[in-house]
């Protein structure tokens, strides 16, 4: 703990304090994520339209999960070097399995009366779209953000192997000086920050989750 | 002209051997209440969603105001026909004020006369907008709920409500209150109901028109009283419950019941009222014979005695049973229902 409570730590202008390699972290997982719904959701909706996508669609994605990060970072370096994309491309791959599967689990779970009654007062095929299904499949969806988000932030924490500082700076530098209150550190505040984001989201899952019981985390 | 025409409708799922609806034809008048009943599987619920297009016909066409719907946009049309469905369908996310206002916010219309409208379509289905507007849907009991739905239906003020079970759900006592409710709205309100049931009762008690259906076909279209006094074949007997001796007091007429006037001086009871009026009538003075006058002109036609009522239950539950081409009237005897009027002299 005296590693993270000295203010020497603390000071902005040093590229490796701890501040600015929480901001390192926390923009590297908004990114992945952001990146990882703006490609999941076009493909979730198109799988809910044509049912026998889903199958090998779900099956990339598991198998790209299980490509070990590291490697596959590196088999990156000859495309990319040392930059944040190596460590961006596969966040978002990873995040695909998780994001999909939710995604289509959520637009199905809504209740198909609902959609016939909104069909049946004249409603178009956007405008059930944006005032059905979609308020309906929100809180399920976040549900699978916060697993792919607490996911992202721990394998995030190998991205300064490649070059990019965050959080887990403090876990190589300290296995390298063998300073392990300095590798103690980095775990803690990896961890708050899984913690504090998972909170945070559940928060947005229950604004949205409005009138409704809290969707299960699926 | 029919408000809603049926004419020669079939529809079949595919991959289904038999038809969902077989070659029906029927028409449903402006402003009245039209009951499809029938046993589950018989076809009503297929019917009613051709209305408003969520299936169309096979064969055959539906006509609106005259005009075939499947000439008109399916969104343009649904936007004009009220729906309610057994299981209610309020969205969850919603508040009650926001449920309402759907189709109103669809067609693109906001601000404060819709605001009003909320308020006063919720005050016709018996909630308190102040108390209710904000509340989701969960806060509600299903009767709450079910007043909801109804108020969504008519917020675009359609000319149409098409109805499926929609009391279905509810146990007795929220059920015939709400029976009751919706029977006060459509005498404020005057439109063209399309209403699905499988419960004979409710047929009974909402329907101006009965159109009794069985696997798909339209086995006889009436008024409560020519179901129960003619029976087109033994299904529909059975159904309506031509035997059911209450059922024929409550619902036929006390004109089918005359025999020719012995003495004048007897109490009188107008043409309107059902065999239950005449026979409580007859118990409540103590007469021998009620005289039975013409509901405009006050002439006499006749008079009942309990023998003549007797009798005429008696014929009914066989299933030959005829309506007499006596002065029997349709709108005499539809409103019979609601209010038979007893004067004694």
């Amino acid at each position: 703990m005296s590693y993270i409570l000295n203010g020497e730590y603390w000071q902005m202008s040093d590229p490796t304090s701890i501040p600015n390699l929480l901001i390192g972290h926390i923009v590297m997982t908004v990114v992945a994520i952001v990146l990882g719904l703006a490609i999941a959701f076009p493909i979730a909706l198109v799988v809910v339209r044509y049912k026998r996508f889903y199958l090998p669609v779900t099956s990339a994605a598991g198998i790209i999960y299980t490509f070990p990060s590291l490697a596959f970072m590196a088999l990156l370096i000859p495309f990319t070097g040392l930059s944040p994309a190596t460590v961006l491309v596969p966040l978002v791959l990873y995040t695909q399995v998780v994001l999909i599967r939710n995604i289509v689990a959520a637009i199905h779970a809504v209740d198909p009366a609902l959609l016939e009654v909104g069909r049946a007062m004249g409603m178009s095929g956007t405008q059930l779209l944006l005032r059905v299904t979609l308020p309906l499949a929100l809180p399920v969806i976040v549900a699978g953000v916060r697993v792919a988000t607490v996911t992202t932030i721990g394998i995030a924490s190998i991205a300064p192997l490649f070059g990019v500082e965050n959080l887990g700076y403090l876990i190589f530098q300290g296995i390298n000086f063998s300073y392990g209150e300095q590798v103690m550190a980095g775990v803690i505040l990896v961890s708050l920050l899984a913690i504090g984001a998972d909170l945070t989201l559940l928060g947005v899952q229950s604004i949205l989750s409005r009138g409704r019981q809290i969707a299960a985390v699926a | 002209m029919y408000k809603i025409e049926f004419r020669d409708v079939s529809k079949q799922y595919p991959g289904a051997v038999s038809h969902a609806v077989d070659h029906a034809s029927f028409g449903v008048g402006e402003g009245s209440i039209c009951v499809l009943l029938g046993t589950s599987g018989s076809g009503k619920t297929t019917l009613l969603r051709m209305v408003n297009r969520l299936a169309d016909p096979t064969s055959g066409e539906i006509l609106i105001d005259g005009t075939p719907t499947v000439a008109q946009d399916a969104i343009t049309l649904r936007r004009r026909i009220g729906y309610v469905i057994q299981q209610v369908g309020l969205f969850p996310h919603m508040t009650i004020e926001e449920n309402v206002r759907v189709v109103p916010s669809i067609l693109g219309h906001t601000g404060h006369d819709v605001d009003s409208r909320v308020d006063q379509l919720l005050w016709l289905v018996g909630l308190e907008p102040a108390e209710y507007r904000k509340r989701y849907p969960r806060q509600l009991s299903g009767g709450q709920q079910q007043r909801v739905g109804l108020a969504r239906a008519l917020a675009a003020e359609p000319a149409i409500l098409l109805m499926d079970e929609p009391f279905g759900a509810l146990d007795a006592i929220t059920r015939r209150r709400l029976q009751d409710e919706l029977l006060r709205i459509q005498r404020e309100m005057r439109r063209t109901i399309l209403f699905v049931t499988h419960d004979v009762d409710e047929a009974f008690k909402l329907g101006d028109q009965i159109v009794v259906m069985s696997d798909g076909s339209v086995m006889q279209q009436g008024s409560p009283v020519e179901l129960l006094a003619q029976p087109a074949n033994e299904f529909v007997s059975e159904l309506v419950g031509t035997r059911n001796i209450l059922r024929q007091f409550e619902f036929l007429p006390v004109t089918l019941a005359l025999e020719p006037v012995t003495d004048g001086r007897h109490p009188t009871i107008t043409a309107d009222a059902t065999l239950l009026n005449a026979l409580l009538e007859l118990i409540r003075s103590g007469a021998d014979a009620l005289v039975v006058t013409d509901t405009q002109s006050g002439k006499s036609q006749g008079q009942v005695t309990l023998r003549s009522i007797a009798r005429r239950v008696q014929a009914s539950s066989t299933v030959e049973s005829a309506l007499p081409e006596t002065t029997y009237d349709h709108g005499a005897a539809a409103s019979s229902r609601t209010e038979g009027k007893v004067t004694a002299t």
